[in-house]
């Protein structure tokens, strides 16, 4: 009984094989655009996230100073006590991060961290004759800080290890050289806020390509950083860490923040654009794929349902002769799903070979050299799943009409 | 005797509404033997298609009582009334109704596929000797929509006969046929009916072919005459 419907769903398939084309191709399309799409955005957002990670770490531990403080008097007393302060002010209290090395051994033990740098970062200005810029200035390990970012691999003038052994070396991004007009070997002058100068000599260039970063940022040795700071052997001002995936750095930060007396930072809490940027691109991808789908899924709707009405004396034949209601769904929902099923193989080749087309289109910009793309076995699924849905339920809804039809009705005339 | 009736229809009571409410069928009982070979005439609209539907279990919509082979049919779903004419009724249609897009061979074997009791090799031999029967071997392999009107009407008769049902109904079978064929179909009939105790029930216009039968029903408007 079963393969008697299938051949009669092969038959209706193939002697109306313009109609049957007509649908594949409108599966084809929706299949490999939902590919397409959704290969393209995660494209961006990896590249924006590549882009992101060249000098933001996944989770910062800092000192953020000490709480608010302009009412202490409140903490002590009564909430209806009246107050009378004028110009408070914040006694010196400890900057940076103190016993910086056990914190950084206790961090380095759980389990999802790749990687933990510490940093001395301070503001300040470089000059170079009557040229003067500000900016921050990365007192690092050299090693690890390489690990967590990868600066050397963004060197265009000298290389990034020369700087462990060059305490009195400095590199700098691409545009603040160009902008205070040095090159490699020269002298620049750093002055900090607290009003030291000293002298360092360019050794290289980095270029990551986020601009604010290549304007405004300069390296130094950790232990040169120090003594510019006139601190204590020990003295990390943040400690950059890393995570396996990127995206889960909520349960590291759940489990650390309580146990440390310092701000324990995502990098999707300090960079909510990012991931807002990333979420967007998202639903805009999902949302134009989806919406082909749905068109591509009115279209065989609108075919199968052409055909049932073309058919509809069949149907009569078909039930007359004893075919029930479920055989006639059965019959109309084969269709639907041949279509759908070779219509989604052939839709995730298209929707590959697009994307592999795209990707090779030139785009010169932010370090890029043509459009970005991913290749995720997940999206392909996904798009094949939804494809397939898609046809099965505007192929089921005009079969259960023709599973309805009375014969009588139809072969009266 | 209670074995004997193949059919009994008890007042049957049918109405159209459109385009106004309108008696077809005024109240009509019978009873068909097994293996008789009844012949309903008529003239034209007075009711005979009607009847044969309301007979055949494909319209529902009448009062009465229909009983075949001694099962009350009265009141079932569409499902088992359509299992059971798969299994007990061939029916010819007055306008010959082949599935277009099969080949002549599948349109008579599709109602043994559906029903699934054989193999498929005895019900394509099955099919060939009822084609041949009806003079239309050589046309098997053709698709149904390339044949002729009379054909056609053959072919549907073949298709109606390929599960041996108890009862065979025709409206008008041999309406497109020459005399020879004509003669043809009706020896074939009266040889299913006599021979192998088969009931058939055929509408016609002929009223040569009505006067060999075993029985004559005369409608006029919706009744016996
Ligand atoms: N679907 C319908 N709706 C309304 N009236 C109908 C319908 N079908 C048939 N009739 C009417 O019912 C009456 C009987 O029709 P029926 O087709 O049973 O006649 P018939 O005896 O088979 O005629 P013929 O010999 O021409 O085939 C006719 O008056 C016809 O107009
Ligand atoms: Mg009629």
């Amino acid at each position: 009984m079963q393969t008697t419907n299938f051949s009669i769903a092969r038959v209706h398939l193939t002697t109306n094989l313009r109609q049957t084309v007509v649908a594949l191709l409108g599966v084809v399309f929706g299949i490999s655009m939902y590919i397409f799409m959704n290969s393209f955005m995660a494209g961006v957002n990896d590249t924006q996230t590549a882009l992101a990670f060249t000098s933001l770490a996944h989770v910062r531990i800092y000192n953020d100073g000490p709480a608010d403080g302009t009412n202490l008097v409140s903490r002590a007393y009564p909430a209806a006590t009246i107050a009378h302060i004028r110009n408070p002010r914040v006694l010196p209290y400890a900057t940076g991060i103190g016993k910086a090395a056990a914190l950084q051994a206790l961090v380095r033990a759980q389990p999802e961290v790749v990687a933990v740098t510490p940093q001395v970062n301070l503001n300040v200005f470089f000059r170079n004759g009557s040229t003067q810029l500000n900016g921050t200035l990365s007192g690092v390990d050299i090693a690890n800080e390489n690990k967590l970012f990868g600066i050397s691999k963004y060197m265009t003038a000298g290389t990034w290890a020369r700087l462990r052994y060059r305490p009195d070396g400095i590199i700098l991004g691409t545009d603040l050289a160009h902008d205070l007009g040095v090159q490699v070997g020269d002298n620049i002058n750093i002055l900090t806020s607290d009003g030291i100068s000293r002298r360092y000599t360019l050794l290289g260039l980095f270029q990551t390509n986020v601009k604010q970063v290549d304007k405004g940022k300069a390296y130094l040795n950790i232990n040169a950083a120090r003594q510019l700071l006139a601190q204590h052997p020990q003295y990390v001002t943040d400690l950059q860490v890393n995570v396996r995936h990127y995206e889960q750095t909520a349960p590291l930060v759940q489990r650390i923040a309580p146990v440390i007396p310092y701000k324990v930072e995502s990098w999707q809490l300090a960079n909510q654009q990012l991931e807002a940027g990333a979420q967007l691109r998202n639903i805009i991808a999902l949302a134009v794929s989806l919406t082909i789908l749905l068109v591509a899924g009115f279209g065989i709707y609108n075919i199968m349902n052409m055909t049932i009405n073309e058919r509809i004396r069949e149907i009569a034949i078909l039930k007359a002769m004893g075919f029930s209601g479920g055989d006639v769904t059965q019959i109309f929902v084969t269709q639907a799903l041949v279509i759908g099923l070779v219509g989604g193989l052939l839709g995730m080749g298209v929707g590959y070979g697009v994307a592999r087309i795209v990707n090779v289109i030139p785009f010169n910009i932010a370090g890029l050299q043509t459009l970005p793309m991913t290749y995720y076995p997940r999206n392909y699924l996904l798009a094949f799943g939804f494809g397939v849905l898609t046809t099965l339920i505007a192929g089921y809804l005009p079969a259960r009409k023709a599973a309805k039809i009375d014969p009588v009705a139809i072969l009266r005339g | 005797m209670e074995s004997n009736i193949a059919l009994r229809a008890e007042r049957i009571v049918k109405y159209f509404y459109e385009p106004e409410k309108f008696q077809v069928l005024k109240g009509l009982s019978f009873e068909v033997e097994k293996g008789e070979f009844l012949t309903l005439t008529g003239k034209s609209g007075s009711g005979k298609s009607t009847l044969l539907y309301v007979l055949s279990t494909m319209d529902t919509d009448y009062e009465g009582r229909l009983e075949l082979n001694g099962e009350t049919l009265t009141g079932r779903t569409q499902n088992q009334l359509a299992a059971f004419r798969n299994e007990h009724i061939g029916f010819v249609f007055q306008f010959h109704y082949l599935l277009p897009d099969f080949t002549v061979l599948d349109n008579v074997m599709l109602p043994a596929l559906k029903i699934n009791k054989k193999s498929r090799a005895e019900i394509e031999a099955k099919a060939y000797q009822n084609l041949q029967l009806l003079g239309l071997e050589a046309q098997a392999r053709k698709l149904a929509s390339r044949l002729s009107g009379g054909q056609q009407q053959r072919v549907a008769i073949a298709r109606a006969l390929i599960n041996d049902p108890a009862v065979i109904m025709g409206d008008e079978p041999t309406g497109n046929l020459d005399s020879k064929n004509t003669q043809n179909v009706f020896d074939i009939f009266r040889e299913l009916a006599h021979e192998r105790g088969q009931t058939i029930i055929a509408v016609t216009h002929d009223e040569d072919f009505a006067r060999n039968s075993d029985r004559v029903i005369d409608m006029s408007d919706g009744l016996i005459v």
